[in-house]
């Protein structure tokens, strides 16, 4: 019967027919994230009750989501591109590393105070602008010039404290990682109000929309004079800008600078902004997404701590889920060509 | 007339530069190292050299094709620490029921060979079959086998003296060339052979210079692909187990700086990303210039640190260089 | 008909590479006119849209727009003008709004305070999609979440908006580029309706379409164009489907060129058949038999399936339905190696895409399709590959500086004259020829020609869609006509009995 009734269809039939089941899926994988984070939280309620879903252990997960959600916010805006970072692992210690040997600490006698955190934030600013630069001037892809600087920025952390990590000793930025404000941590805070500077920034500027334009088809905003090779500069900036701002945050956390800050960063980072529904093609997703994919991450690891699981396991999974969020959204088909 | 033979002289120094720019890099570093500290040219230093170089070389070995496909492996390292830490604890393990050092060796060889190639089999055809870049799929993966290091040992672990017998064959060597050495460049050779003078070799390349002209040229794009990767793994879990006998031991995090050093080595070498050019032998000179600069640095003492900063440097400097800037509407993501 | 004249083109030449795509055409619209376009494929439509629009220069000629010279450096400038072009691929951004997609690029004109008024832009959207009469479209959904006429809309509206800007008042000229391929009837007829509403308005509107029927609805004037060439402009009420064919096809050539005098009978056995063959949402109900010896011509215009089915049969694409048999028996190919070791090899049309390797040497290119045979024991001998190649640059006259020259330093028909010797050296039988000639010079076609002539005699089948009409069915034993995805005809072909183009054209569009 079925197959009678495809018999019976046209060609352009068929066209459209394949046009809505394309646009069905795009649906269903616009609204699978959320279920997804919605059966976490229920299976991890059921699981642990109440242990899972109390008030502590949800300030818990508000003061664990801060810096994984700086750091894809910042990865957001590249992935739209269809680009990459790949750096975050090394721009977020060297961000950390410097701060901690600028503000008044155990291993020099430096002392700029919130001038330091400013410094440290601008060198990421800067190897996000390199970053940028080196990709769109030269043609290199942005995997591999990110990669590079990955392991260039490990390096200068390592050598900013020469090796024995500087522990801060500035009362005022010791103080800070414990106040909170209405019940949610500074950290937190930060980590908020850095995400409505992105929501702005997407939603209510020029630039936010040429991100989109930029990620879906470069020759498109071309053909109206918008000058792309700029607009990837600015999105691989502002990047470093939120590496900075994370790096600065895991020092305040930890009270010492190290590179390995920004160790083990990166996985759940692109983890959650593919799982959120950002496609590495680009042109699609965006700060919205990668909320849920944030939280989506954070409560799986969590709960999985909470769970009892091996903690080696972990990293292992957020390779996995980045591998079926991908292959979920990869366009196929014989003639497809992925390099 | 006399100026256009000017101008052909002048290319073809050109061209010749070109073609051996490795050599003359080498030779600067040796005299730049020589003079900073004397040393560097001592027998010893140069044994040393040489020996440090095999298991590099063979991960180049396996990452060169890849390349001339115009794809890439994040994971190697990591797949590196994966096998290294099987290996040795398959030692243990065999060692249990079996006395004999160099059956434990072996056999726990034989495993973690399969093991190397079915993981870059996997690997590639999640790439090939699902049409995943392979950069991404390889970072994936590279969580999962630094995961599964973890998950096999989550610390360093020392070769038991009853089986430090089948780790003895690493200090043999033949004038200044250990034998480690001998059998890395032994593999490169004969990949390279495979590479140029075999159907399968020749549809690499082709595929890598235009994959759609080799698939409707009729080359087995998808099979020649996977079995690359298999071949990567396969290199990869080999050069593990040299880690591992070098050092008599082994850790779930060796493979770390390798990824970078591995593809800093093939790029600098003269392959380029792009794909559907390079070489494996050329490979060999790039793996000596990254580990002369490795030696040379420690020689003159430089930060450890500081030689991430400069194979991160050598990889964008080499990339620049290759890469082809021609076509000015030619997108790159 | 006093109306003022809008834009004109006179005698507007074009040449890429030595062949001239344009040859001298014109080109009038009148306010409130709608002028179609119609032609062969080559025929020199879209290269002259392309020129009109800004995005590659003309070699010769000028043109005037409000009667002032116009010679538009890019896109930019000429929306400035006054001239908006729909493209056939849509250039609207999916995941933005309508509103957005219209005022795309100009959003510093709605900043207030660091934030882009948002409700200022949709307000403003509203006015210009009331403007084109689609008040109905909303302009803050998403363009993902409309329908391709409504998109059309969308894109008129923005283009109409952008020319528009800058000089109020003003006429302006919009470029259609085959606006109704993704369409459904009904979706055709409210995109006419939304194009009297334009010209009303006294805009003129360049209506560029493959089908016939639509044209003579919707235009006032038409212009048919031929191998680069004016070929008529008549106004709609003279015009018939009838007098269209007959002015776009060409004269037919000498039956030298196409060594008619070699063409031979092909034998009964049937080497390749398609049985109800189709893929999805691009043909069906494909039954073609090939017979050994023999040369098929498949004729159609771009998007009637002909393409898909060659890529089909040669194992690039899977078919949804049918079966395809091959020398008695059937087959389902998955990839191009599986249908080469069949025998079944196909030359691709996008030659720098698809043809040839560009780091790879002429003899390396030659022998891309046949290293096993070349191989003993598992070892490919040098010797066999340079031997191979330099027979074959003999043998087709290849001009090279050798075996080893780089592929880029050919021209054009030498390039494909080594792509012809890589089908012809691995031993396929069954050679799908896409657009053989494409790009090649006259003196190169006519080698390749003869070459494949040769092939036949030598007893292998040939499916041929060639780069013109006249050349697939000179060409041709047989020639089958495509449209929409489905056979509409077929042609017996016989050396002094070819069928007339016209006959052809009339089931192609």
């Amino acid at each position: 019967m079925a197959k009678e009734n495809q018999a019976a269809l046209t060609i352009q039939e068929e066209f459209a027919n394949k046009i809505k089941a394309e646009n069905r899926r795009e649906k269903l994988i616009k609204w699978a994230p959320v279920l997804v984070l919605a059966a976490l939280i229920i299976v991890f309620t059921a699981a642990r009750g109440t242990a899972f879903f109390s008030a502590s252990n949800l300030v818990a997960i508000l003061n664990q989501w801060a810096i994984p959600l700086l750091v894809a916010l910042g990865l957001t805006f590249v992935i739209m591109l269809g680009s990459i970072d790949l750096s975050i692992d090394g721009t977020v210690g060297m961000a950390g590393s410097i701060a901690s040997v600028l503000v008044a600490n155990t291993l020099n006698s430096n002392n700029l105070g919130i001038f330091g955190i400013i410094i440290a934030i601008l060198c990421s600013v800067f190897v996000g602008f390199l970053i940028g630069l080196i990709h769109v001037k030269l043609k290199i892809p942005s995997f591999m010039v990110s990669f590079a600087f990955q392991n260039i920025c490990i390096g200068i952390a390592y050598i900013s404290y020469s090796g024995t990590p500087a522990t801060i000793t500035d009362p005022l930025l010791k103080a800070l990682p414990k106040t909170s404000f209405l019940g949610i941590p500074f950290i937190t805070w930060v980590a908020l109000i850095m995400l409505v500077v992105c929501i702005y920034i997407q939603e209510f500027t020029p630039f936010g929309r040429h991100i989109y334009a930029v990620g879906t088809d470069e020759t498109i905003p071309r053909s109206v004079g918008i000058n792309v090779d700029v607009v990837k500069i600015k999105v691989f900036t502002l990047a470093g800008l939120l590496f900075g701002i994370a790096g600065v945050i895991g020092l305040l956390r930890l009270g010492q600078g190290q590179a390995g800050i920004g160790k083990d960063l990166m996985f759940p980072a692109q983890a959650a902004v593919v799982i959120g529904g950002t496609s590495l093609a680009g042109g699609k997703g965006g700060v919205i997404n990668t909320i849920v994919g944030t939280l989506i991450m954070t409560v799986l690891i969590n709960g999985l701590t909470m769970m009892g699981v091996n903690p080696n396991i972990k990293t292992g999974i957020q390779g996995v889920i980045i591998l079926v969020a991908v292959i979920l959204t990869v366009k196929r088909g014989a003639t497809v060509i992925s390099k | 007339m006399e100026k256009t033979n000017n101008a052909a002289k002048s290319v073809s120094w050109k061209n010749v530069l070109k073609k051996n720019y490795t050599i003359l890099v080498i030779v600067l570093m040796v005299i730049i190292f020589t003079i900073l500290q004397p040393n560097f040219l001592s027998a010893m230093n140069l044994v040393n050299l040489l020996s440090d170089s095999a298991p590099l070389m063979l991960m180049a070995a396996g990452m060169t094709p890849i390349l001339i496909l115009g794809s890439i492996d994040l994971s190697l390292g990591s797949m590196c620490s994966m096998a290294n830490v099987l290996i040795l604890s398959l030692m243990k393990q065999f060692n249990t029921s079996i006395e004999n050092p160099f059956g434990c060796f072996f056999l726990a060889l034989l495993i973690t060979l399969a093991v190397g190639a079915v993981a870059g089999t996997v690997l590639g055809l999640i790439h090939v079959k699902l049409k995943v870049p392979s950069f991404i799929a390889s970072l994936a993966f590279m969580s999962v086998w630094d995961s599964a290091a973890l998950l096999i040992t989550s610390f360093p672990v020392k070769l038991p003296k009853a089986l430090k017998a089948s780790a003895a064959w690493y200090k043999i060597s033949i004038g200044p060339i250990g034998l480690p050495l001998i059998l890395a460049l032994a593999v490169i050779v004969i990949y390279h052979f495979v590479m140029t003078r075999t159907a399968f070799g020749r549809g690499i390349f082709a595929i890598g210079g235009n994959e759609r002209c080799a698939r409707i040229a009729g080359i087995k794009v998808d099979k020649y692909k996977v079995i690359v990767f298999a071949m990567n793994g396969f290199c990869a879990a080999l050069a593990a187990m040299f880690l591992m006998v070098k050092a008599t031991s082994s850790a779930p995090t060796v493979g770390e700086s390798f990824t970078l050093m591995c593809i800093s080595a093939v790029v600098a070498g003269g392959t380029s990303l792009v794909g559907g050019a390079g070489s494996l032998l050329k490979s060999i000179m790039g793996v000596f210039i990254i580990i002369i600069i490795k030696n040379g640095m420690n020689m003159v003492g430089v930060n450890v640190y500081w030689q991430k900063v400069v194979y991160g440097i050598i990889i964008l400097l080499a990339v620049a260089i290759s890469v082809d800037r021609t076509s000015r509407s030619r997108i790159v993501k | 008909m006093e109306k003022k004249l809008l834009f004109s083109a006179n005698n507007i030449t074009k040449s890429f590479y030595g062949t001239q795509a344009l040859k001298g055409v014109d080109l009038e619209v009148h306010e409130g006119e709608v002028v179609g376009l119609v032609g062969e494929n080559g025929a020199g439509k879209s290269t002259l849209l392309k020129i009109i629009i800004g995005v590659q220069p003309q070699t010769s000629g000028e043109m005037t727009m409000h009667g002032k010279p116009f010679m538009p450096e890019d896109p930019m400038a000429a929306n400035k003008a006054g001239v908006g072009m729909v493209f056939q691929e849509q250039s609207l951004i999916v995941n933005l709004s309508v509103g957005q997609n219209i005022f795309f690029g100009h959003e510093k004109d709605f900043k207030h305070l660091g934030f882009v008024n948002w409700s200022k832009v949709y307000e403003e959207s509203k006015r210009v999609l009331e403007e084109v009469n689609c008040g109905y479209i909303n302009p803050r959904t998403k363009v993902i979440d409309l329908n391709f006429a409504t998109r059309q809309m969308v894109e008129i509206a923005k283009v109409v908006n952008m020319t528009k800007s800058g000089h109020d008042n003003q006429k302006c000229l919009i470029l259609l580029d085959e606006p109704t391929s993704v369409l459904n009837e009904a979706e055709v007829q409210n995109l006419f309706t939304e194009i009297r509403k334009l010209t009303a308005k006294g805009h003129g509107v360049v209506f560029v379409s493959h089908h016939l029927d639509e044209v003579l609805e919707i235009s006032d004037r038409i212009y048919v164009y031929k191998d680069g060439e004016n070929a008529g402009n008549m106004d709609i009420k003279d015009a018939t489907e009838e007098k269209l064919y007959a002015a776009m096809v060409g004269r037919e050539t000498t039956t030298e060129y196409y060594h008619l005098a070699q063409q031979r009978k092909p034998d009964e056995e049937i080497v390749l058949e398609t049985k109800d063959m189709g893929l999805s949402g691009v043909f069906k109900h494909c039954n073609i038999k090939l017979h050994k010896g023999e040369i098929l011509g498949i004729c159609g215009v771009v998007g009637s399936g002909k393409e898909e089915i060659c890529s089909v049969v040669c194992g690039d694409l899977k078919p949804t339905s049918g079966e395809l048999h091959v020398k008695g028996r059937r087959v389902n190919y998955s990839s191009p190696s599986q249908a080469l070791q069949d025998g079944i090899l196909m030359i691709p049309m996008e030659r720098h895409a698809e043809g040839i390797v560009r780091s790879m040497t002429v003899a390396e290119n030659i022998a891309l399709s046949n290293a096993p045979l070349l191989s003993e024991r598992g070892i490919v001998r040098k010797k066999k590959i340079d031997d191979q190649a330099n027979a074959w640059i003999q043998k087709l006259r290849i001009k090279t500086t050798g075996k080893d020259a780089e592929m880029m330093s050919l021209s054009g028909g030498n390039q494909q004259k080594v792509v012809f010797a890589r089908a012809l050296a691995s031993e396929a039988d069954i050679i799908i020829l896409n657009h053989p000639t494409r790009g090649v010079d006259v003196g190169a076609k006519e080698e390749i020609y003869a070459l494949t002539r040769e092939v036949v005699a030598q007893g292998k089948s040939v499916i041929l869609l060639g780069d013109t009409m006249d050349e697939c069915i000179g060409m041709s034993n047989r020639v089958i006509v495509m449209k929409d995805g489905l056979i509409t005809g077929e042609f017996q072909a016989d050396a002094g009995e070819k069928p007339s183009q016209v006959s052809i054209v009339t089931l192609m569009m």
